[in-house]
Parts: structure tokens; C-alpha cells; sequence
């Protein structure tokens, strides 16, 4: 067997945020101790809840017309109306919102520009063949 | 929609008390909950969950929602639309990534750069002017058929 290389195996997988580390390489998986029992009990008693209230409202003999999901509902509001009263133009921001607002504009202005300059060029010189000439 | 201000999400937490507040509106524990930093780019105190798509969820287990692989309440990933079993996957694969790209890269570069080559150094068999028979096709070019055709030949012994 060769030799093994430096690192543990977890650390020589480089999970990134493409792929996620596999369980049997995460210490956690192994990890058995009383605070991490502890956290998984909490975990748990607030699923069961969730589960509960749910449960309570699917089977009720009067159930009402749509169940709503209040964890659906904040990822939506969060997503489009708490936006704007959470933003702050820091100079990150600025400098992304103007790298995706003004740069595309100015690219695109050079890249018309030099095109229609070129063909400017050629128009005066003489070589260029009108494609739709009526001539 | 039937939910209260101070159930929905609200700006970035400052104060323990309005971290435990925000962890309990989400459903998590205080210990889990993590918000977005507070950078300004409109996230506000929405919990930061791992990114981790939903093909790594239990597909044994009883979920609420089994095609979404969601139980209700549970607080959903900023990007949950990305991570859904239709779109992004983020399950741990047989080989690191690194080794994938690696690889991937190394036959991509060589594949490149041997057609670069052939591009700028063709090669090709040799060859030399075509042959025609009959003198040179002396009666199909228009030749006089009563005249002696020039005798062509296409050989040295």
C-alpha cells in the first residue's frame, strides 16, 4: 500500500459549494456526544411540533380551504418585499451595482461603436459590399 | 395573508434578545440560527442555511411535502428554488471535484491544443497532377478526329 498523503480524507475532498462533504467523511457522522445528542433532542421536539400543527390542520374534519405555510410565506416576503428596507448602498454594493448596471452599457457602446467605425472605414476605402444594395 | 408584522422577516438582528426573537419567528433553535452578514444586500435577519440541495434530503423519510422533500415550518433556503430535485445537486460525488476538474481539463487542453496544431501544421499525403487517358482526352477537349493526336505520356522507364 503506498504511502498516504498529508491530511485527513475529509480535507483532502475539498468540498466546495458545487459538492457537499459525504457523511462518512464528516466527523459529526461520529460524533456522539451529549451536547450533540442534546441539540438533536431540541431539533427534534420543533419538528414534532411543526408536525403536530400541521397534522392537526390536514386531518381536521373542517379543514379550511388552503393550509398556509408560514415558513413559504416569510421566504417569500423575504425574498421580494424585505429587500429594499434591508438594503444599504455599501462600496460593495455600489461597486457590484454599478460593475452590473453601467458596465454592460459602456461594453456595448465600445463594441457598437468600433463596429460601426470599422465598417466606416471600409465604406470610405471602398471595400465594403453593400449586402442590401438596391443598386 | 393572516400572519402578524412581527411574524415575517424584519431587518438584521442586533441584540441577543432580537436573535432569540428572530430564531424563534424561523422555528430553529438560537444555537442554529445564523443570519446572512450584515453587508447590506437586503438579506435582513433571514437565517443562513447550508447550501445543501434537496437530492441529500432522506428519501425515506415521511416528509410533509415527499416531492419537495419539505416539512412544514421548516425554514426554507434563500436559494430553495435553486436546490429543488429538478435543478441544482449538490450530493457529494464518487471522486473529489478537484480530481473531476483536473482531469476534465487536462483532456480538454490536450484535445485543444493537438487541433491547434493541425490547424497551423496540416499533413496530408503526397500527390501530384491528375491523369487523364486517351492522350489526354484529345477527342472529348475538341481535338480534329482525322489529325494524329500528340502522343502523352505519363511515365520515364
Amino acid at each position: 500500500m503506498a504511502a498516504e498523503p498529508p491530511g485527513s480524507a475529509a480535507q483532502r475532498y475539498r468540498p466546495n459549494a458545487f459538492v457537499s462533504l459525504p457523511a462518512e467523511l464528516d466527523p459529526d457522522t461520529y460524533d456522539s456526544s451529549p451536547e450533540k445528542r442534546r441539540a438533536e433532542a431540541e431539533r427534534l421536539a420543533i419538528r414534532a411540533r411543526l408536525k403536530r400543527q400541521y397534522q392537526l390542520q390536514l386531518n381536521n374534519p373542517n379543514p379550511p380551504a388552503v393550509i398556509e405555510n408560514p415558513a413559504l410565506l416569510r421566504w417569500v416576503y423575504a425574498r421580494t418585499e424585505n429587500v429594499y428596507p434591508t438594503f444599504r448602498p455599501t462600496p460593495k454594493t455600489s461597486f457590484l451595482g454599478a460593475v452590473w448596471a453601467i458596465g454592460p452599457l459602456l461594453f456595448w457602446m465600445a463594441v457598437f461603436k468600433a463596429d460601426r467605425d470599422r465598417k466606416e472605414k471600409l465604406i470610405k476605402e471602398g471595400k465594403y459590399e453593400r449586402p442590401f444594395s438596391v443598386f | 395573508s393572516g400572519m402578524s408584522k412581527d411574524m415575517m422577516p424584519g431587518p438584521y438582528p442586533r441584540t441577543p434578545e432580537e436573535r432569540a426573537a428572530a430564531a424563534k419567528k424561523y422555528n430553529m433553535r438560537v444555537e442554529d440560527y445564523q443570519p446572512y452578514p450584515d453587508d447590506g444586500f437586503g438579506y435582513g435577519d433571514y437565517p443562513m442555511l447550508p447550501n445543501k440541495s434537496h437530492h441529500e434530503r432522506d428519501p425515506w423519510y415521511q416528509w410533509d411535502q415527499p416531492d419537495m422533500r419539505h416539512n412544514w415550518g421548516e425554514p426554507m433556503h434563500w436559494d430553495f428554488d435553486m436546490y429543488i430535485r429538478n435543478r441544482v445537486d449538490t450530493s457529494p460525488t464518487v471522486v473529489p471535484w478537484h480530481t473531476m476538474r483536473k482531469h476534465f481539463l487536462i483532456f480538454l487542453s490536450t484535445m485543444l491544443i493537438m487541433f491547434g496544431l493541425g490547424e497551423i501544421y496540416p499533413t496530408y499525403r503526397p500527390v501530384g497532377p491528375k491523369q487523364y487517358p486517351f492522350n489526354d482526352l484529345y477527342l472529348e477537349r475538341g481535338g480534329d478526329p482525322n489529325k494524329e493526336p500528340p502522343v502523352v505520356t505519363h511515365y520515364e522507364i
